[in-house]
């Protein structure tokens, strides 16, 4: 069994996008075996009000929850937050919270932010933090130059210890400390490997190495990006299959609760 | 069979870094590369021409220990035109296989043209570092990197020229450029860099044929592989950017 954590449906403002409905992700997830994929609204990014976005993921998804794991987007600078978490949480059944501080102006440490993550925590909801969307260098001028750095996720990861993170599109953690505090039956740091790699470097050896499988999960992007990469990654890496199976599903599955 | 057209080989304590070159090849082993053209340029600033045979040096080092997989790329910079000229014939005789250029100069300046006209007459590829970059660090840190309009500019100068504009995916605006040299039929793109976005080797089939895109990882190889496996092309096509085009280029080579 496959699981993305990194997955996306709408449209990019700056770049036109294939598969970023429901039928072709699905189409996508599909001839790339991706079984059950965790989604956010890109849309959630630019509405200032991004409630409108995860309402239209809810309806988009509907009668497609057994692949597709909704996570909503929220800005903790936004009044109504708290309503609308709760709303989604249990009213429209969402799994998670994907954050973008650089998008919607804020610093994951704001007492806003600690705020809003305590929140997601107290409701069982584990936080995904995107370190960036886009490849900064292929911005469009009018997009953000500011990605995540490794502190800023060391700080909140620090600063919130019963928050499980599901860390997006991240470069650097492997010499970081945000697995460190990692216990069984407790809260997950985990990242996804759609940014690092499997040889020569091998990050992803090094953080299995020094923290096990369990810090890795699958995730590959789409449909900003080709899946095949991540796919790739998994297949050669040197693993036995028992951590393989963490990292292509068994992790997030614990992480959800699925 | 696949071969990378963008591959780097690197320099530790004077000498070639044979660890990085070990893990160069099994990572090829793994993800069924065959060759790769590697190179080992001075990627900042303007080198002495002592530092520069260093890392043909270097590259050398790396053909003779993997003769089979290693062909090398001789790195030159431009405005050294008389030593340049002269380490082009050095690393052609050496083996080398073609030329790299750095971001030293844009492509169509004319301190480049004595390379370009070198690398005519002798039938070699001139494979630049490429990209046209959007964010200011990076643009800063690189004031005089080519983009697709800087080729499109010297193929129209020297059609007979095998001009390789490097990593579509190395992280710029790949559609500025693959827009710039659609209309430079001339001019070749190889796909390497960490950059996979979906769909984009599919635009630069439609912009550019296949016949004019290279394969090639520069050193992200899950990458430069995943982006040719994943992307919805026929599998001639697929065969034609993975081997076939740099079989084609490299039968241009003038006998030695």
């Amino acid at each position: 069994m496959i699981i993305d954590a990194n997955a996306w449906l709408g449209h990019w403002p700056f770049r036109q996008l294939r598969h970023n409905d429901v039928p072709g992700l699905l189409g996508l997830m599909d001839a790339n075996a991706i079984d059950m994929a965790v989604v956010s609204s890109i849309h959630g990014i630019f509405y200032k009000n991004c409630q409108r976005a995860n309402e239209e993921l809810a309806e988009a998804v509907k009668g497609h929850r057994d692949r597709l794991i909704p996570f909503a987007v929220l800005n903790p600078n936004y009044p109504g937050w708290q309503r609308n978490l709760r709303l989604c949480r249990e009213h429209l059944d969402f799994r998670g919270l994907r954050l973008f501080p650089a998008y919607h102006d804020y610093t994951l440490t704001d007492a806003s932010s600690l705020e809003m993550i305590g929140a997601a925590t107290e409701m069982g909801m584990p936080v995904s933090l995107p370190m960036r969307v886009v490849d900064v260098r292929q911005r469009h001028w009018m997009d953000t130059e500011r990605n995540l750095t490794v502190p800023e996720i060391e700080a909140v990861v620090k600063a919130c210890p019963d928050t499980s993170f599901i860390i997006l599109n991240a470069l650097g953690l492997e010499s970081s400390s945000v697995f460190a505090g990692n216990r069984e039956g407790g809260r997950q740091v985990v990242t996804d490997l759609s940014r690092m790699t499997a040889v020569m470097g091998n990050n992803i050896g090094a953080v299995i190495d020094a923290y096990g499988a369990e810090s890795i999960v699958f995730g590959t992007g789409i449909p900003f990006k080709y899946p095949r990469p991540a796919l790739l990654k998994v297949e050669v890496l040197q693993a036995d299959e028992a951590q393989k199976e963490k990292i292509l599903s068994g992790n997030l599955r614990r992480i959800l609760s699925l | 069979m696949r071969l990378d057209a963008h591959s780097h080989v690197r320099i530790k304590d004077g000498r070639l870094d044979v660890d990085h070159c070990h893990s160069l090849i099994d990572a090829g082993d793994r993800l069924s590369i065959d060759q790769m053209w590697c190179s080992c340029p001075a990627s900042q600033g303007m080198p002495e021409p002592d530092q520069i045979r260093l890392g043909n040096d270097v590259v050398i080092e790396a053909m003779r220990l993997y003769p089979d997989r290693i062909r090398g790329q001789c790195f030159v910079v431009p405005g050294w035109y008389r030593e340049s000229l002269a380490e082009i014939d050095r690393c052609l005789g050496e083996g080398m296989i073609g030329i790299k250029l750095y971001n030293q100069y844009f492509i169509n300046d004319p301190a480049v043209f004595p390379v370009i006209e070198k690398a005519i007459e002798e039938g070699i590829p001139v494979l630049d570092h490429a990209g046209h970059l959007m964010d200011a660090p990076t643009r800063l840190s690189q004031p005089r990197i080519s983009d697709g309009v800087h080729f499109a500019d010297l193929a129209r100068r020297y059609p007979e020229a095998t001009l390789i504009m490097g990593h579509i995916g190395g992280g710029g605006d790949y559609e500025w450029s693959l827009q710039a040299l659609a209309d430079a039929p001339t001019v070749f793109a190889d796909t390497s860099g960490s950059v996979i976005d979906e769909g984009m080797i599919e635009y630069a089939v439609r912009l550019l044929g296949a016949k004019r895109l290279l394969f090639a990882c520069d050193l992200s190889e899950e990458a430069g592989v995943g982006k040719i496996l994943g992307a919805d092309i026929t599998e001639a096509q697929r065969q034609a950017i993975f081997w076939d085009n740099a079989q084609t280029i490299l039968a241009r080579r003038r006998a030695r």
